[in-house]
């Protein structure tokens, strides 16, 4: 199937035709985050920016429209901001460990024997820790921000892409054109780039779509639980964690900071929801068991 | 087909939207009904008390040792307080006022148990005091104790306290320098551990029925130090401590029974003790059991049993004390709103607590791959190392953060701006005294003197850390931003977050900038807030660089040693208040403030007072319920 | 299979090696003051220079690399896993104490998951594309889209704050009285199973109310998992020629669904059990700690904030044996249940 066949059939579903149209606005709110929400600093605008110095949390109201965290933390400006985190956290994790993962498991399907062995042994080492808490204890070395978060979970997420992009590279090993190229004496990098790489993509791709939220909820539940984003950036995993001690509202009313969590929360959500719904129409159309 | 999608998709987010939107209706409709059944549940509960024959005490985080002479944290203390039990105690938490415990007097000049101008105690012990094991307590007992206190003196813990006034030095490894020129005491061989023993034999004597110790200097604070509350003044079984594997007793053993590790230490999860509670079980982090001690020398304690729960989530806290499981718990101080005025639950704010929060300031920045002073030079684009050593930086600093704002908001009132490293009640304490307030014309005024107008005209960019997860730190870091910024455009300052690990690292290494750290008191008296403070020497003094060290050493050393050997109580006073404007002149650190403690308990709860050396523990034999 | 079995337990010991080494050495990129931080709590503690060196000379934190995992390593060999400041306890201990509770949630959450994404998979492909089937899918979807700490806190909010239903914790505060008396004995530490062999239903009941929020919350997320591949197996499988046969053959549809079609559906089930293990492991860590159970997954989430070697590194041995085992059984029953997969 080409690439054109794929998009169009994207758009013409609707289910993934509303993921595209929540990623889309969730796009612009990124791009103009400057103009929705301007920074108080302009050098600094992930800084969220505090309207008092009262630990306890405001409703929404005319000023902070969305509310206030515990801190008074603007959470009307974290969640525009947070946006663009979320992105960047998302776009570059994905992109560096599916690239990671796709080299390391094309190189162990294609030279096999010895290689393929350690390679594996490596990934399977990687794996035998959950990821979670190897993301938690690198972090905690490397030192909060949203920097070392992304480089935690780059050495930690590679290896699902590396597992499927060698099975699918050994079953294309075997087919004609490949063999044909070999007897035709196309050097090893050819090979692998021009046929094998191109005939596997698409597995990965969708994988990529589905990790993309993945990756973006590991990072807030490492700012969860304080050891992600430092106190203050505009991430959306920090907002709730700002929520953590106030969900049980005040004595009378239990929803009495409902704010601090949903508002957040929701976001998140319909950001993973729309790259989950992407990716489950993509493996809708590329699933040859089901057409 | 695809249509019911969209149909499907709309629905989810209605109800999701609807609900959200109706049960904000709700509460408003609600609320009278709700208010009812509130009222209704605690006037059943205030009648009938939960659990009646059990006290439940619920706390957070972690008890690092049950060995008295190791611990040196509040939650830790506060179980050895109700098991172990020292010569005397305070009087219910008047820390001026001293009663018998183990020991039958109180030591005073008109007793004639202080003698040889204070450098003489005497204690006379009781008699007919049981261990929980059953065995007596006989004065070789509390000998036994203070020895196996000092040799153990593990590091980083709370043995310092009693070498200062026995031996006039801080550690034992000190003492094994200057008795037999050893570095190490783990590295005593037999011979030089006899003669470092005997050494500190000296120092506790047992004469007859009586204890009598020997200070080589006076030293005011020592009854306060020795007192309950404190555990390395607990009284140990000798004869129990040695069958768990304990120090022998032995002259020649010092080396192997000094700075022990936890899983080293036999006592770490044991306890017998003479105390009104005995062990039952622990577990650490999830609870610690305790029931009557019943052959107590004074009348058994009323409760037979006690729980101290740790909880760390404080929603499940919160619960357990609304539904009576709990009859004390711990509330941060932002969750305070989130109790007040719950049904059945008694709320005590604004105890006096002794404890200092203060901005500490780097003389000497180690500007040697440091990014936090960013160029490490005067040049608009960083500080220099002595930035902080201009006394009109200092002082800028000092009035640019707005102290009101910080206990009105932060501590939601529940505080004061400190006055100096001495904190209220301590002596040199004084209400009037000078300090800074929030003054930005005059911390302009300063910051344009500062090395003579050159900050002024270059500006700088300084970063400053807070350990992450500690929001009052943070507040204050954040409130410095802001209004040092306004000061002037080109002064700019970062507020960084770094995990635990790397800001004791920046500590230990000179490398902080400024940092905001605090200290409670180990015992009531000023002396143990001006060393840390002040002295060149001092836990925070000493790592104020090098300008500050021997500016102290000169200035305020001396002084500090005039406070601790003057026993004449006037006379202490005026050092101390010395001290404390000492402090004020030179902007040394910034005092930022002095919080006030709180207790939140059901009302059923009877017969609890404060104590503010050991708060938030809770001695359980004056309680009932 | 014999031999297959034998060479991957010759790799255990490798694998868990590498794995020791791997945390080890993101732990060893600190500098000894930082490393430090794990014993010393607050500034206060410290004194001056020289105590600070004493300290981390007493810790050997000062020592190459190597020695400091030799040490390790060769207590772990003679069964000392060593000391965990996080817990202050021994790290046997602690993981010992926390294993029974994080082993019933995970068992109780294995049931509903499996046998609840099994049941939506099929429903969803026996209505292909009808009304049913996109509710399941939408369903699936946001709950897989859903992080669980948030949705951890939701069902906090109302179950517990609204409606104080479901509260967090593994009992009740009287139930812990029972049990810590002499009366209970505790047989495994999982509380439903110890009030059953106690004959104590109060217990069991307390016990599995305190399940629910957590086990929904992990249900929530793994459902979409194991519907999608039930559901796509399903569909394939309806498709085949011995399905079509048995329908021309005119058996009812039900049991041409539920005899052969699901039988055969659930083969590709059992090979993501261990990909789903591991997932749940990790998801533990935040269901234990928004719920307060407490449990490995929230230890070593606090060993890891506090730079506790052994811990961590103690923690992740007892996961890995565990999930190699369970990868290893699972592999293994199904070369069982399929004869036409070999293993190599």
């Amino acid at each position: 199937m080409e690439w054109q066949e794929v998009i169009k059939r994207l758009l013409q579903n609707k289910v993934s035709l509303f993921g595209i149209l929540i990623i889309l606005f969730f796009i612009i709110v990124a791009v103009f985050a400057p103009y929705i929400a301007p920074p108080r600093d302009a050098d600094e605008p992930y800084l969220i920016p505090r309207g008092g110095w009262s630990i306890q949390p405001q409703p929404p109201n005319e000023e902070y429209i969305f509310g206030t965290t515990e801190g008074q933390y603007d959470i009307f400006y974290g969640i525009v901001w947070g946006t663009r985190t979320a992105f960047r956290i998302g776009l570059v994790v994905v992109g560096i460990s599916s690239f990671i993962g796709i080299s390391v498991g094309t190189i162990a399907a294609y030279y096999g024997g010895f290689i393929d062995e350690i390679i594996m042994r490596i990934t399977d080492i990687f794996m035998s820790i959950p990821f979670i808490i190897a993301t938690i204890v690198f972090v905690t070395i490397l030192g909060q921000g949203i920097g070392n978060v992304m480089i935690a979970l780059i050495t930690f997420s590679w290896m699902s892409t590396a597992r499927l992009m060698r099975s699918q590279v050994l079953s294309v090993k075997e087919d004609e054109f490949v063999q044909a190229a070999v007897a035709l004496g196309a050097n090893d990098f050819r090979i692998i780039f021009k046929h094998i790489i191109l005939n596997t993509i698409f597995p990965v791709v969708i994988q990529a779509s589905m990790r993309m939220g993945s990756m973006v909820i590991t990072a807030s539940t490492l700012s969860f639980l304080g050891v992600g984003a430092p106190e203050g950036y505009a991430d959306w995993g920090q907002m709730i964690s700002f929520a953590r001690n106030w969900i049980l509202g005040v004595e009378g009313n239990p929803l009495n900071y409902w704010y601090t969590l949903v508002i957040p929360g929701a976001a998140i959500t319909l950001f993973c929801l729309s790259w989950n719904l992407i990716g489950d129409a993509f493996r809708d159309i590329l699933d040859p068991k089901l057409n | 087909m695809k249509k019911s999608y969209w149909i499907l998709l709309l629905v989810v987010i209605i109800a999701v939207g609807g609900y959200f939107y109706s049960t904000q209706q709700q509460e408003v409709v609600e609320e009278p009904a709700q208010e009812e059944i509130v009222q209704e549940e605690p006037a059943e509960e205030t009648a009938e008390v939960v659990n009646p024959d059990t006290f439940t005490e619920v706390n957070m985080g972690n008890i690092d040792s049950l060995d008295p002479h190791f611990q040196y944290d509040t939650s830790s203390a506060e179980i050895v307080d109700n098991v172990y039990e020292n010569l005397i105690r305070f009087d219910k938490g008047d820390i001026t006022k001293f009663v018998p415990n183990l020991a039958t007097e109180v030591p005073s000049e008109e007793n004639g148990l202080i003698q040889n101008d204070g450098k003489t105690y005497i204690f006379p012990m009781r008699e007919d005091v049981v261990f929980h094991n059953g065995n007596s307590l006989t004065p070789e007992d509390v000998k036994y104790s203070f020895l196996r206190a000092l040799i153990q003196d593990r590091d980083g813990g709370p043995v310092w306290m009693i070498y200062e006034p026995l031996f006039q030095v801080g550690s034992l490894a000190e003492v094994t320098q200057e008795v037999v020129g050893v570095e190490n005491p783990s590295d005593l061989s037999a011979e030089q551990s006899e003669e470092v023993y005997n050494y500190l034999e000296q120092a506790v004597e047992v004469d007859g029925n009586n204890v009598v110790f020997n200070l080589p200097q006076p030293f005011p604070p020592f009854l306060s130090i020795i007192s309950q509350g404190n555990g390395l003044g607990a009284v140990i079984d000798k004869e129990w401590t040695i069958e768990q594997g304990g120090w022998d007793g032995q002259p020649d053993s010092i080396a192997e029974y000094t700075n022990p590790t936890k899983e080293d230490d036999p006592l770490f999860d044991k306890m017998n003790g003479t105390g009104p509670y005995e062990l039952v079980e622990w577990t650490n982090g999830e609870s610690t059991i305790l029931k009557r001690h019943d052959d107590y020398w004074r009348e058994p304690a009323s409760i037979p049993n006690v729980v101290i729960q740790m909880v760390d989530e404080w929603s499940t806290r919160k619960l357990m004390l609304q539904r009576g499981d709990a009859d004390i718990v711990y509330v941060d101080k932002q969750y305070m709103s989130q109790v007040e005025g719950m049904d059945g639950v008694e709320v005590i704010r604004g105890l006096p607590n002794i404890y200092m929060g203060a901005g500490l300031m780097n003389y000497n920045i180690v500007t040697e791959g440091n990014p936090d002073v960013h160029s490490g030079q005067l040049d608009g684009e960083g500080v220099p190392s002595d930035f902080f050593s201009d006394i009109h930086v200092r002082k800028g600093f000092n009035y640019a953060m707005n102290y009101d704002a910080f206990v009105e908001d932060v501590l939601e009132g529940d505080g004061q701006q400190g006055r100096g490293p001495i904190p209220e009640p301590l002596l040199g304490y004084e209400e009037d005294s000078l300090t800074y307030s929030f003054d930005l014309e005059k911390a302009e005024e300063h910051f344009r003197q500062a090395f003579d107008g050159e900050l002024w005209e270059q500006g700088f960019e300084i970063t400053i850390l807070y350990n992450s997860g500690n929001d009052v730190r943070k507040l204050a870091a954040d409130m410095l931003k802001n209004y040092v910024e306004q000061i002037n455009p080109d002064f700019k300052i970062n507020v960084r977050g770094i995990q635990w690990a790397s800001y004791l690292d920046k500590l230990i290494a000179n490398k902080f900038t400024l940092g905001f750290i605090a200290w409670g008191a180990d015992y009531a008296d000023p002396h143990n807030f001006a060393v840390p403070f002040l002295r060149s020497d001092g836990t925070y003094g000493g790592f104020k660089g090098e300008d500050y060290i021997s500016w102290a050493e000169e200035n305020v050393d001396p002084v500090i040693d005039e406070g601790i050997s003057t026993t004449d109580p006037d006379e202490r006073e005026k050092i101390y208040k010395d001290l404390q404007s000492l402090a004020y002149e030179n902007a040394v650190d910034m005092y930022l403030y002095q919080p006030t403690a709180q207790v939140i308990m059901r009302d059923w709860v009877e017969g609890w007072y404060y104590n503010p050396i050991k708060d938030p523990g809770i001695y359980f034999y004056d309680l009932d319920k | 299979m014999i031999s297959y079995i034998a060479r991957r337990f010759l790799i255990l010991p490798v694998i868990l090696f590498g794995v020791t080494m791997l945390i080890f050495s993101m732990i060893m990129m600190l500098g000894p003051y930082q490393r430090l931080s794990t014993y010393i709590k607050d500034p206060a503690q410290l004194k001056g220079a020289e105590d600070i060196d004493q300290l981390v000379e007493k810790f050997g934190l000062d020592d190459p690399w190597y020695e400091q995992y030799g040490r390790w390593i060769g207590g772990v060999v003679k069964g000392d896993f060593g000391w965990s400041e996080s817990a202050g306890a021994p790290v046997t201990k602690a993981i010992a104490d926390r294993f029974p509770a994080t082993i019933e949630l995970a068992l109780f959450s294995l049931i509903p998951v499996i046998l609840g994404g099994i049941i939506l998979g099929v429903l969803s492909a026996v209505n292909h594309n009808k009304t049913l089937d996109h509710i399941i899918r939408i369903f699936a979807v946001v709950g897989w889209s859903f992080p669980s700490f948030v949705f951890g806190l939701l069902v906090l909010m109302i179950f517990y704050g609204v409606l104080g239903w479901l509260p967090p914790g593994r009992l009740s505060n009287w139930a812990y009285e029972i049990i810590r008396s002499t009366d209970f004995v505790s047989y495994t530490g999982l509380y439903v199973l110890d009030g059953i062999l106690n004959l104590n239903f109060k217990i069991v009941v307390d016990a599995l109310r305190h399940l629910i929020a957590p086990v929904f919350t992990i249900s929530i997320l793994w459902w979409a998992f194991i519907l999608r591949i039930t559901r796509s197996n399903m569909l394939e499988t309806l498709k085949k020629d011995y399905i079509r046969t048995a329908r021309a053959k005119g058996l009812a549809e039900n049991i041409i669904v539920y005899k052969h079609a699901v039988r055969n559906a659930l083969i590709p089930v059992v090979t993501v059990a261990g990909q789903m293990v591991l997932g749940l492991a990790g998801g533990l860590v935040i269901v234990e700690t928004i719920f307060n159970i407490r449990g490995l997954g929230q230890f070593m989430a606090n060993a890891a904030q506090q730079l506790d070697y052994p811990g961590v590194l103690g923690g992740a041995l007892y996961y890995g044996f565990f999930l190699i085992l369970i990868n290893l059984f699972v592999d293994v029953s199904y070369a069982v249940i399929d004869p036409r997969i070999r293993l190599e």
